[in-house]
């Protein structure tokens, strides 16, 4: 009897753990495409920008017959918060396990993904935006040959921050400015740059704090802001709370600074929740497609979809991630076989792709510098949506529009 | 549970997982099992401070953290070899240990999962910091060389799934054994008398300072071991360790399992990454999912895993002593 049960409970235990051995398996006839993004916890809402890009430009190359004659189908896997293991997962369970044919990634891990998905030669498209990154790529171009960065460095869109502050058509009242950034790789580096070249232009650099992802209560900070009255507040945090937050509190007591929010910008939430009253504040999108107006009628048809279909502006990471899809898809159709990755490797890399904004390479280290095709855009918010003000390479105005002194710094 | 019982679902669950990867060729099951393997000893180590000596510690992430920093650190930045660093780095996590063990010594319930939740939360800023940057961390961006570990000629990572699997099968049997020697020998028993009464286990000579201690020595060295292998598996860290996703899983195998009914732990570990695994498709259905579960099980079965196999093992009372609540 006690023989039975225990053969019973080792039945229980072997197929629990021979469950997760099952594959599901699926038609051939389609063209897999992994796409490990945050879909939940604190980078799921930038994981959600990518994610809509990804799907426009899989539904419209599905709608329009597919790639080579197969509809492509989407592998998710939830990157959660980049932990190692999990980010090492979504590597072995979409390249191993899923054998997809291309990943589409966004904000990716800060290189722990350049390791996970090195291991195997599927292209790879992140959007880390890190020199961390590009340090790992650079460790063994060869192995990691396979990964693409959809964006510029930290360090290089850093420095266009700058030629955009410096460009500002408006007369500095002092040369102090204060820098607050995350106490993360891509927020450390934009800071740090800034304070680097405002340095070097003779400014001061009256303030640079560090700050965790989540602060909330800003009036330590905003009291010694108060007290060095700076001509720049730049704020690097990629995340839609803090500098909501800090916008609030700020404007109980305004200096009169020109407040640049860099990437912080671009989160969905950010202007939701503010609409008009961020009018006034600067920012950045790596990669971006300008507006308005857009540069060119293929630019308005997308831009017009993309807002019919999701009802919103372009929030940073969509349309790169759009891009990504297309010019891999487009190198799959000239190379004639999905899984021919070396072919297909080679042909991103010397033969590039002609995307709406022009033609886009990839340039040293496999990074998409900032470049006409895909520029760094810098925006002001006016009458609660972003208006492009400047392109960057080669930093220029852009569509006649205007910067307009903030509402605090006018009072 | 009796240590017969307890060695027999032991001996069945590392046999099966022994003889899986001959099963599956597959990088992403192999990895799981790794991990399977990795988290059921840090899980046990949790249930041990927590379920059986009674010490609301709510450090278990973070000696893992510690343990997996101090090994790479040790090899990155110091060129130690990793068979040298790993075990270094159980030491240098057992004192930490004892460091945050100290003080909490002196406080009582809710107060020890403060303590020991801080530890957790200065980490992250520490590791980031400047003074984290300045013993090696590599700040934000974590380090993301760690070497693998080199055994007769051969490295051991996670570009070698099957042989670390199988080397953190011995190195988890090993330790298996060491808790299971520790829960049933007469300290296991110490743990339980000063777990439901520590006045009582006082005026029965069992000196409950040098047992808190001891098991907070031991606990954070077996864990910082294992954080020390999953450092070299992996190849890279960051402090994503630390995020609450890592945190709520390691719970979630408390409470599947059964909190203080190891080794129920032990098949909550598979269980748990294994559901975790496959819901990660589902984005935020995957939380929501396992949330359910978590209900669930607290709702309906409070002896977790456990609870189902002690009810349909056996149907009369089990003699010696109970484990758990």
């Amino acid at each position: 009897m006690k023989k039975d049960r225990m053969s019973i409970l080792l039945s229980v235990v072997t197929t629990v753990l021979v469950f997760m051995h099952s594959a599901v398996f699926a038609a051939d006839a389609t063209i897999k495409i992994g796409v490990p993004l945050a879909m939940t916890g604190a980078y799921a809402g930038s994981g959600d920008n990518y994610w809509k890009g990804i799907t426009m430009a899989v539904d419209e190359i599905n709608e329009n017959g597919g790639l080579l004659g197969k509809q492509i189908e989407i592998v998710r896997f939830d990157s959660q918060e980049f932990a190692p293991e999990t980010v090492m997962q979504g590597a072995n369970y979409l390249c191993g396990e899923k054998k997809v044919s291309a990943v589409h990634a966004g904000w990716a891990g800060w290189g722990q993904d350049v390791r996970a998905y090195g291991k195997f030669d599927v292209p790879f498209f992140c959007d880390d935006g890190a020199e961390p990154a590009v340090n790992v790529y650079k460790s063994n171009p060869e192995k990691y040959s396979n990964i693409y960065f959809l964006t510029d460095t930290g360090k290089n869109q850093g420095k266009s921050m700058f030629n955009m502050l410096k460009s500002l058509p408006y007369d500095f009242p002092n040369k102090k400015i204060v820098i607050i950034n995350t106490d993360d790789t891509w927020g450390m580096e934009v800071g740090e740059t800034l304070e680097d070249n405002f340095k070097e232009m003779g400014w001061r650099v009256a303030m640079h704090e560090t700050v965790p992802y989540g602060i909330n209560e800003w009036g330590p900070i905003l009291t010694k802001i108060r007290r060095i009255r700076p001509a720049i507040i730049h704020v690097e945090i990629p995340s839609a709370q803090e500098v909501v937050t800090f916008f609030n509190q700020f404007s109980k007591h305004p200096t009169k600074s020109i407040l640049s929010y860099g990437w912080g910008i671009t989160p969905l939430e950010v202007l939701s929740s503010l609409g008009k009253d961020a009018d006034g504040i600067i920012g950045e999108m790596p990669a971006g497609m300008p507006a308005s107006p857009a540069p060119n009628a293929a630019c308005k048809g997308w831009l017009d979809k993309y807002h019919a279909l999701y009802k919103h502006d372009l929030p940073a990471g969509s349309w790169i991630a759009y891009t990504g899809v297309m010019l891999w898809a487009d190198a799959v159709a000239k190379v004639g076989d999905e899984n021919n990755f070396a072919a297909i490797n080679k042909h991103i890399r010397e033969a590039g792709y002609e995307g709406l904004q022009g033609k886009v390479m990839f340039g040293e280290n496999n990074t998409l510098h900032g470049q006409k095709g895909a520029p760094i855009v810098h925006y002001q918010v006016q009458d609660g949506r972003l208006k492009a003000l400047a392109t960057d390479p080669p930093f220029a105005p852009y569509g006649g529009n205007t910067f307009q002194v903030p509402r605090w710094i006018k009072k | 549970m009796s240590l017969k019982r307890m060695i027999a679902i032991l001996g069945a669950f590392y046999l099966v997982m022994g003889v899986l990867p001959i099963f599956t060729g597959s990088a992403d099951h192999l990895n799981i099992l790794t991990m399977i393997l990795i988290w059921a000893v840090v899980a046990s180590c949790w249930d041990v401070i927590m379920g059986f000596a009674g010490i609301l510690s709510f450090g278990q992430v973070a000696f893992y953290v510690i343990g997996a920093y101090a090994s790479a650190i040790l090899s990155v930045s110091h060129g130690i070899s990793p068979l040298v660093s790993i075990p270094l780095a159980g030491c240098i996590t057992g004192v930490f240990g004892i460091i945050v063990g100290l003080p909490c010594l002196k406080l009582a319930g809710h107060y020890v999962a403060l303590v020991t939740f801080a530890l957790h939360m200065v980490l992250v800023p520490f590791l980031r910091g400047p003074l984290g940057r300045a013993i090696g961390s590599g700040g934000a961006q974590g380090i993301l060389t760690v070497p693998p570990i080199e055994l007769f000629g051969y490295a051991f990572n996670a570009d070698t799934l099957v042989p670390f699997f199988y080397l953190t099968l011995v190195l988890t049997i090993i330790f298996t054994l060491v808790l299971v020697a520790v829960i049933k020998s007469h300290w296991g028993q110490a743990f339980l008398v000063i777990k439901d009464s520590e006045q009582f286990a006082s005026s029965l000579g069992v000196c409950s300072y040098k047992y808190k201690l001891m098991v907070f020595a031991l606990t954070s060295f077996i864990t910082g071991f294992f954080g020390a292998l999953y450092a070299h598996y992996v190849g890279m860290l960051s402090t994503k360790m630390l995020s609450m996703d890592v945190f709520t899983l390691l719970m979630i195998m408390m409470v599947v399992g059964g909190i203080g009914k190891y080794p129920g732990v032990v098949i909550a570990a598979a269980i748990t990454v294994t559901i975790n695994q496959l819901l990660a498709p589902l984005g935020m259905y995957r939380p929501q999912i396992m949330g359910a579960i978590v209900i669930l099980l607290v709702l309906t079965l409070r002896g977790g895993i456990v609870g189902i196999f002690e009810k349909f093992l056996s149907s009369r009372p089990e003699g010696g002593i109970s484990l758990g609540r």
